[in-house]
């Protein structure tokens, strides 16, 4: 049916774009997306405005002193959708995030907030069910929940619940990862498979919903920190790849470091099923957020020592390198392809989005 | 331009007339539309799928066939013997 | 994955590689016009490993890329209504149009939603009766049988607050306009494969034979791509033109029929707009007149707006090979992936999207190593 000849179509030079965009006046869920659209809310509208220098480390937790102790303090709200999801539920999530983020610092969580805006209906069940995965989680962490609040809107004003939560850890040692830290040379770890979280929550989204046994990686990263404690400053960065997932983090650490990162294709821990979802609606995994993985920047020196007491506790049974940090190409994260080919892996503007070509 | 990955179809059935049927992906299962293809799916075959559609099957003996010619070009002496070839005929000049 | 994972073999694809090397005698122009090609060649850096044996232009076969701002601004009215749900597959959502794009009119307050298939938004019209459904039916011939069935569907069932605004774009037409062209450096063509799994390739005979240049069918995977360059490159050395089919386990020469049938049945064709080229005679589809009450741009009177598209962006020049992104004037000045003029800068598969990241790459490459 489709006509094989259009005739001698002459292409005209030139023509034919759009003006840029520059209606952007107000926030689009890409601005919570952990790429490019987050990084810069936070640097046109919040820093400006509410700079320090604790605020102004752009850790997972700020440092500081007080009384003489050194402090790591961090802060961060769910609204995950759905609230819960094969491997877990928002009330696990909030406090897992939030100590991992103090534990990325090598600091000891001791205590946590939890700050809850609860909508009109909510089923009790429901609620209950994340408040006990809220005091698993803290239980197994051996941080209590020391303060907290609870508002209600009308219904239609909130997905549910929304929960936020504070941590604030102590540091001691010589374990003092900073993202700033990363040194040329440096072997790149992660602590098991990628982009779980993502894929499980994606899995029960309305308009994309597929049947799977993927479940979402959400674990307290306290013991994998301890597992390397004893490596102390030859640990340089730790982080959690959470939104923007692995590919947001190591550009992070490369413009905080001022140094290049490279990463093996083939040396990803993807599992077959969380790819398979990924091919299905064109996603790259590097890009799906986790919330159980640990991204380890240590001194090559190390690598072989780090990776055998990761995979001595079964939350780091899968550890394995990725990568390695070089001279060449500062701030930019290259990913050399099984084939010898090489590709820059930029910062997502927004979230990423199912694609069909 | 168009996204499809093959899947294995696993279930038939009919959705008010129109042929659906549950297609796994390695692991991934999500329901697709079987029309344009149920007249040569049985369950087990692999199919195409794009956009929720299975747009055609697999045909596993011409797959299997074109894969083997391929498998024998990756083998390594082969390779190696292949990079010589590339190397020396560009060092003359490039006329292979 | 089956017929997937064994396609993205290493040591085969390095054994293509030397091959192409091997028995190009000179240097090649091949266009793909397929995003999925572009996207695996783009991802892999095929082009790279290439040495220049094969140059790839990465032609206008992106659905995303090619619909015209005219049809964004129609998607963005009618999703900024109170009484529609706009959905759409992801990759349109931030397509800038005139003034914005799909996420911004969320932000504002419009219902846009992502859908993974067409029948899913059929599904949301059936449960949401007091709301208008709205499908964005975007695509080349491969999504055009399951837009028509979503149409059809809503027919036979008798669902009437479901419509699809139409922007669909056949690939013959592009690949007679790109050899029309005066300055044209195309040589040959990799053929899109599940276009040709549903169209078979009948259609592409006249035109190999009326161009004297090969057309090879192929895949999508890094194996079937360079294999699909490796017989380009033999056709060109031995002075054929010929269609040929790399992708025999998937692509058969009548395509899917039953995929045909019903496309013809909801879709007839019409004159179309391509972004970046400009209007191609008959290579569009759209809506039957039997099917015009799923029209939505009669549903929502928005079939007259018209818009003039700016001219500082050169995507025309580009997706035909005229033009290498670097070389234009606002390329990373005025037009960067964050503040794209066209379509091309969007997504990191777009040609100048990706001559941008290669080019920051290997400019840091040269000063870190140098310093």
């Amino acid at each position: 049916m489709t006509a094989t000849a259009g005739g001698g179509v002459s292409i005209a030079q030139g023509l034919v774009c759009p003006a840029p965009l520059n209606a952007n006046d107000r926030v689009q869920l890409g601005h919570g997306s952990g790429g490019k659209m987050s990084a810069a809310i936070v640097a046109e509208r919040f820093w400006p405005k509410l700079q320090n220098s604790a605020l102004g480390q752009f850790a997972d937790a700020s440092l500081i002193t007080v009384a003489g102790a050194e402090l790591a303090v961090s802060t961060d709200s769910f609204v995950v959708q759905p609230l819960e999801f094969p491997g877990g539920n928002i009330g696990s999530l909030a406090v897992h995030g939030t100590l991992n983020d103090i534990a990325m610092m090598g600091a000891r969580p001791v205590c946590l907030t939890a700050a809850f805006v609860l909508e009109e209906g909510l089923p009790f069940d429901l609620l209950d069910r994340v408040i006990d995965a809220m005091a698993r989680a803290s239980a197994e962490a051996g941080v209590p929940v020391i303060a907290g609040d609870t508002k209600v809107v009308e219904r239609g004003k909130a997905d549910g619940l929304y929960i936020n939560t504070t941590g604030i850890g102590v540091l001691d040692g010589a374990l003092r990862p900073a993202p700033g830290r990363a040194t040329v040379g440096d072997a790149i770890l992660v602590s098991g498979p990628i982009a779980r979280h993502g894929m499980a929550v994606m899995a029960q989204r309305e308009g994309l919903a597929f049947e799977s046994a993927i479940t979402s990686d959400s674990a307290c990263l306290m013991p994998l920190v301890e597992q390397l404690r004893g490596l102390g400053s030859a640990v340089h960065v730790m982080r959690d790849p959470t939104r923007g997932g692995v590919a947001s983090a190591l550009n992070e650490i490369a413009q905080a470091s001022n140094v290049g990162v490279e990463i093996e294709e083939g040396a990803l821990p993807v599992p077959d099923d969380v790819r398979a979802a990924c091919e299905m609606l064109g996603l790259d995994p590097l890009f799906v957020a986790n919330e159980g993985v640990l991204v380890a920047f240590v001194d090559a020196a190390v690598r072989h020592r780090a990776l055998d007491l990761l995979r001595a506790h079964p939350l780091g049974a899968g550890a394995t390198a990725i990568g390695v940090v070089v001279a060449e190409h500062p701030r930019m994260v290259a990913l050399r392809t099984g084939f010898g080919g090489t590709r820059v892996v930029d910062m997502l503007p927004g979230d990423q989005l199912p694609r069909i070509c | 331009m168009c996204l499809g990955i093959p899947g294995k179809v696993v279930e038939l059935r009919d959705d008010n007339g129109l042929a659906m049927g549950v297609v796994d992906f390695g692991g991934v299962r999500r329901e697709c539309c079987l029309a344009y293809v149920q007249d040569d799916v049985a369950l087990g075959d692999y199919v195409i799928v794009h956009v929720g559609f299975a747009i055609t099957k697999v045909d596993e003996a011409e797959a299997r066939r074109t894969f083997e010619v391929l498998k024998e070009m990756g083998d390594t002496a082969e390779l190696d013997w292949i990079t010589q070839v590339a190397t020396d005929s560009l060092a003359m000049g490039g006329d292979a | 994955m089956k017929f997937l994972s064994e396609y993205r073999d290493a040591d085969i694809a390095k054994a293509l590689i030397a091959r192409i090397k091997a028995e190009a005698t000179r240097p090649w122009t091949l266009m793909e016009v397929c995003g999925g090609q572009t996207h695996t060649i783009v991802r892999q850096g095929l082009d790279e490993l290439l040495d220049g044996a094969v140059e790839m232009i990465h032609g206008p076969g992106c659905p995303v890329c090619v619909t015209p701002l005219e049809q964004i601004d129609k998607a963005l009215a009618i999703a900024a209504r109170p009484d529609v749900i706009f959905t759409s597959f992801g990759d349109m959502l931030r397509v800038p149009g005139s003034d914005c794009d799909l996420q911004q009119i969320r932000a504002r307050g419009g219902d846009v939603r992502i859908v993974y298939s067409p029948l899913d938004a059929l599904a949301l019209a059936q449960r949401t009766p007091d709301k208008e459904i709205v499908f964005f039916a975007v695509g080349f011939e491969t999504t055009a049988p399951a837009n028509a069935m979503a149409v059809w569907r809503a027919r036979e069932l008798g669902v009437r607050n479901f419509s699809v605004l139409v922007s669909h774009v056949t690939v013959p037409p592009a690949i007679t306009a790109i050899m029309e062209a005066p300055d044209n450096r195309v040589q040959g063509f990799l053929a899109a494969g599940h276009v040709c799994a549903v169209m078979g390739w009948t259609e592409y005979e006249p035109l190999a034979e009326k161009y004297r240049i090969p057309i090879v069918v192929t895949g999508f995977e890094p194996v079937d791509i360079l294999e699909g360059m490796l017989l380009a490159v033999r056709q060109l050395e031995s002075g054929r033109h010929e269609v040929e089919n790399q992708y025999v386990r998937s692509v058969r020469r009548d395509g899917t029929p039953a995929a045909r049938t019903t496309v013809e049945k909801v879709f007839e064709l019409g004159d179309r707009k391509w972004r970046g080229i400009g209007e191609i005679p008959m290579s569009g589809l759209r809506l039957r007149s039997e099917f015009s009450a799923y029209d939505a741009e009669r549903k929502f009177g928005v079939a007259d707006l018209a818009v003039d598209e700016p001219a500082e962006c050169r995507a025309g020049d580009v997706l035909t090979g005229r033009l290498k992104p670097p070389k234009c004037g606002a390329f990373g000045t005025r037009c960067t992936p964050e503040h794209p003029l066209g379509a091309l800068m969007v997504s990191a598969e777009g040609a100048c999207a990706a001559y941008y990241h290669i080019g920051k790459y290997r400019t840091q490459e040269t000063a870190g190593a140098a310093s």
